[in-house]
């Protein structure tokens, strides 16, 4: 029964016992009785909260040596001041157990007291010594800048209670206050530890996407493998991938098709089939197969990397509420001095030296405005590096406040809400053979740029048509192509349109002369439609379907579940779009050209509020940047689109409305833990000014505020360790602010 | 029984449950430890190191007791107050440790620990210092049974008798924690939680001794020395 275990948690190692109680993670012991239901995702639970933070102790990573140093100070003050505080509170024992009645205290009791005096002065001397240097180096490097900062307006009240102590120890009379100045140290470099600590975890937790690039790939050079540091690949070499590892570059497939793993860049939790010729990025685990990968881009300038610099620059613009705090903190400082000295003056004529000081070290304690300086930027960094670890970059912490208020939400179609790659779902020839007509498509179609031509040309290919050459080919801007065909019997020298039926109008390609059934049904459905036609005559229409992207009508739906009203701008045909309109239940503006989509969102801005525009932030740019947040999907590589203030990496949908949630608490979150620092200052300057409040209670005031604040803005982050277990969340209807 | 005396086998006994929680960390300061002697000793400096702690804040909460008996009318019988309210805290802990009363203790995934790393770095330490000062670090854990007994310190209304009873608590627990550090071995969960239950029925007693005193006090006069039923059971058979 009795075994040697390693230093790990001991549960691990012990198998799992049918009882009805659930388990500590920790300790192994019972930890309550288990719920009525199984919880959905297995958290690991715990039985006390000290078995809890014992469990996150241990699997702490290590600390770098310097700050090692800072913590063995802080712990050896820590038990300074313990002694401290126990030598005074004996000191007031005495004073509260002296006997009214005796005339003087005994010699033996007096000279326990100088004693335990002498003791306090003593124990201090570490803490003063080991704390007050490193805020002294800051309060005088701020004064050279000729600014003011609670440092030293914190040291000068912990040196005029030194002082006056050490003259009651030497004078043998009087009160110290030894506890105070050390409780005080302490206090103020735990709060500032807390703050540093909680700075760097957001720092941190970004880099923790940079380590997914793997430090060596297997590279193929003049048919030899060879293992480089993946440092040192360039574009155009050819790098191995084996099933498990992770793709070191961002790269072409040449060969191999296998499941690619694309979480951690765009937060889809389902693994995609890659074929040779797709795109695959650095980072992605391949998760079954073997591909040969042509590399695009070095790792260093690859779209992780790239995404990892664009969030770290968004976090050096500040945003309104960043401002707004910065504003606040540069007039308090010289507000909270005078209301210092003005405590002092008030309370030492009143009652002497010692309460005017400590009313006065009281008020600048209280009024520190240390939580104020870290409620915003803390909880705005970890909301852009949860949205980070999703594929989400913003460009800067102001579009998520924006975010949060947003009340509509306006979607381009083509490439947003639907796939942007239509196929050709049917077509029908009419007065000359079908296998010219499709022949002379097919050799116009490889000619145009547009999607529809694009999906013309594969379905040829996968037919294994005929393409014919056409000769002296045009383009006519908005409506289709056209060109010479000389190679076939039919009119060799009639020009031949390939485009949309407005194009045949202008053509005077009537319908009437030789259009059949088939025809007339295609170009009366409300799908697009291309048509081709010479020699007066429309000869053949190509139907074309468009997919809307998987949970198109989830996105939508969420969308209106969190209070946004969602739109969808299109330059499609009107009625197409009322298709649609009805399919997805939202309302359409169709045939828009893109600036009559800029007049739109200023309609939408104007009747409903501020307006969220997604789109591709290349067609629909004008629009992305007029309305008041623009969001751009499909990114990818390119990481951050100029018109765009969020971009997403990846095509899923489900990331707007969740991306819209994720503002609206972030933004919450702020507002809430500036409220509770304002509120927290005044109320206890209101008792620190009256001199009702002990600077030692001050002190602890401030650093539970720092610790509560940082906890809250930092909760986030916690919540993430649950999410990455399923896909995208439903999000709950959190309420605009 | 003194207070005192009490507190040091109520920590005897509440080791077992302690092996659970601050065993790992035991473990840690032992590993690496070049021989069994130096172990030991690391475990006694890391033990000084959380009897510290744990004795600092009890004379903490004697004074507090104290100032809010001198600070309240002696009409409010604070003194007995503060009994019963140490004693149900005590109960509610023994009753949670075995079983009966749901630990209620939602956990959920360990979520952001800024001190942690800390607490590791401390761990690490290879000197003696760095090991007392990972023992004080220890000290500051969140732990319910540690709580439950600084409520009984509070209720000496002594810093002396505050911290001298914590002391207590801390060297009674010190023995098993000691013995598993240095010996690198961790009971069975089985008998772990056997012990488990034997210590929470121990801590249940303490708490019902709490109680009754209490309830003595304020039945008592306001005036005089309040002593225990026992004793004075005692006293007058004598």
């Amino acid at each position: 029964m009795i075994g040697p275990l390693a230093f790990a948690t001991p549960a691990d190692t012990l198998p799992a016992a049918p009882s009805v109680a659930n388990r500590c993670a920790f300790c192994g012991l019972p930890a309550g009785r288990r719920s009525k239901q199984a919880p959905a995702i297995a958290a690991p639970v715990y039985c006390c909260l000290g078995c809890r933070v014992a469990a996150t102790f241990c699997s702490a990573g290590d600390v770098p040596g310097e700050a090692r140093r800072l913590l063995t100070r802080l712990g050896l003050a820590i038990f300074c001041t313990m002694n401290v505080t126990m030598l005074t509170m004996a000191l007031w024992t005495n004073d509260i157990y002296a006997d009214p009645f005796a005339a003087s205290p005994s010699d033996f009791e007096r000279l326990l007291g100088e004693l335990t005096r002498y003791a306090c002065l003593v124990l201090s001397l570490p803490v003063v010594m080991l704390l007050a240097p490193p805020m002294g180096q800051q309060a005088w490097s701020a004064l050279r800048q000729g600014r003011l900062t609670a440092d030293l307006l914190l040291l000068a009240g912990v040196a005029a209670a030194c002082a006056y102590s050490v003259a009651s120890v030497v004078r043998g009379s009087g009160h110290v206050y030894f506890e105070v100045a050390c409780v005080v140290l302490v206090a103020v470099t735990l709060g500032r530890w807390l703050t540093a600590v909680a700075r760097q975890r957001t720092a941190q937790a970004l880099e923790a996407l940079e380590r997914l690039l793997p430090e060596m790939a297997r590279v193929v050079r003049q048919g030899c493998e060879a293992v480089l540091p993946a440092r040192e690949l360039a574009p155009g070499d050819i790098v191995r991938i084996v099933a498990g590892e992770r793709i070191a570059a961002d790269g072409r497939i040449l060969t191999g098709s296998a499941a690619v793993d694309e979480h951690a860049l765009t937060g889809e939790s389902v693994p995609t089939v890659k074929q040779p010729g797709d795109l695959v990025f650095g980072g992605a685990l391949n998760v079954d197969g073997l591909l040969c990968v042509s590399v695009l881009s070095p790792p260093q300038g690859g779209a992780l990397a790239r995404l990892v610099e664009a969030v770290r620059e968004a976090r050096l613009v500040k945003g309104g509420s960043q401002r707004l705090a910065d504003r606040a903190a540069a007039w308090l400082l010289p507000l909270v001095a005078a209301l210092a000295m003005g405590a002092l003056a008030w309370h030492v004529p009143r009652s002497g030296w010692e309460e005017g000081l400590l009313a006065a070290l009281a008020v600048v304690l209280i009024a520190c405005p240390c939580a104020l300086g870290l409620a915003t930027p803390l909880a705005l960094w970890s909301a852009m590096n949860l949205a980070a670890r999703r594929g989400i970059v913003f460009s800067n912490a102001e579009a998520l406040e924006r975010l949060a208020k947003v009340r509509v939400a306006a979607f381009d179609k083509t490439g947003t809400l639907t796939t942007g790659q239509p196929r050709v779902a049917d077509w029908a020839a009419a007065g000359s053979p079908a296998e010219i007509v499709l022949a002379r498509a097919a050799g116009l179609a490889t000619r145009s740029n547009h999607v529809f031509s694009a999906a013309l040309s594969s379905f040829a290919r996968d037919l294994y048509a005929r393409v014919a050459e056409p000769q002296g080919v045009r383009t006519w801007p908005g409506l289709g192509v056209s060109g010479v065909f000389t190679d076939d019997g039919d009119q060799p020298f009639a020009e031949t349109f390939l485009g949309s039926p407005r194009l045949m109008h202008q053509r005077r390609l009537a319908r009437s002369t030789v259009s059949n059934d088939e025809v007339e049904r295609l170009l009366a459905s409300p799908a697009p439609v291309t048509c081709i036609g010479w020699d007066g005559a429309v000869r053949g229409a190509f139907e074309f379907s468009e997919e809307l992207r998987p949970y198109a009508d989830r996105t939508l739906r969420q969308c209106r579940e969190l209070g946004l009203r969602p739109c969808v701008l299109t330059g499609d045909r009107e009625a197409h779009a009322r298709r649609l309109a009805s399919q997805l239940g939202v309302d359409v503006e169709a045939e828009l050209l893109p600036d009559e989509k800029v007049a739109a969102i200023a309609r939408l801005q104007r009747d409903h509020g501020p307006t969220l525009m997604v789109g591709d932030g290349i067609n629909d740019a004008p629009a992305l940047a007029a309305a008041d947040v623009g969001m751009a999907l499909g990114c990818g590589a390119d990481v951050s689109r100029e018109s765009a203030d969020i971009c997403l990496l990846g095509n899923d949908l489900a990331a707007v409305p969740w991306t819209v949630a994720l503002a609206r608490k972030t933004v919450r979150t702020v507002r809430f833990n500036l409220f509770w620092a304002f509120a927290y200052n005044l109320a206890g300057m209101g008792l620190a000014i009256t001199g009702k409040l002990n600077p030692v209670w001050a002190a602890l005031a401030m650093v539970a505020s720092s610790a509560f604040v940082v906890g809250n803005s930092l909760r986030a982050e916690a919540e993430t360790q649950l999410e990455n277990l399923g896909p995208w969340p439903e999000v709950n209807g959190a309420t605009p602010p | 029984m003194t207070d005192a005396a009490l507190a040091f086998v109520g920590g005897l006994a509440g080791s077992a449950h302690c092996a659970g929680m601050c065993g790992a960390f035991v473990l840690a300061v032992g590993a690496g430890a070049p021989s069994w002697r130096a172990n030991v000793a690391r475990q006694t400096v890391y033990a000084l190191g959380r009897i510290f702690t744990y004795a600092a804040a009890g004379g903490l909460a004697g004074y507090f007791g104290l100032s809010i008996e001198r600070s309240m009318p002696a009409a409010a019988r604070v003194q007995a107050w503060l009994a019963v309210m140490a004693g149900a805290l005590l109960v509610v802990q023994g009753l949670r440790a075995a079983g009966i009363l749901p630990s209620g203790w939602k956990g959920n995934a360990a979520g952001p620990c800024l001190t942690a790393a800390a607490m590791r770095a401390f761990l690490g330490q290879r000197s003696m210092g760095g090991l007392f000062l990972a023992g004080v670090f220890n000290g500051f854990v969140p732990c319910g049974l540690v709580y439950a007994y600084l409520a009984l310190a509070m209720t000496t209304q002594d810093l002396g008798g505050g911290l001298a009873l914590m002391a207590a608590f801390g060297l009674g627990t010190a023995p098993a924690m000691v013995a598993i550090g240095a010996t690198g071995a961790l009971l069975g969960l089985a008998a772990r939680r056997r012990l488990t239950a034997f210590a929470a029925w121990c801590v249940i007693l303490t708490g019902a001794i709490a109680i009754g005193r209490g309830l003595a006090y304020m039945r008592g006069p306001v005036e005089g020395q309040p002593v225990c039923p026992g004793c004075e059971a005692a006293a007058s058979l004598s």
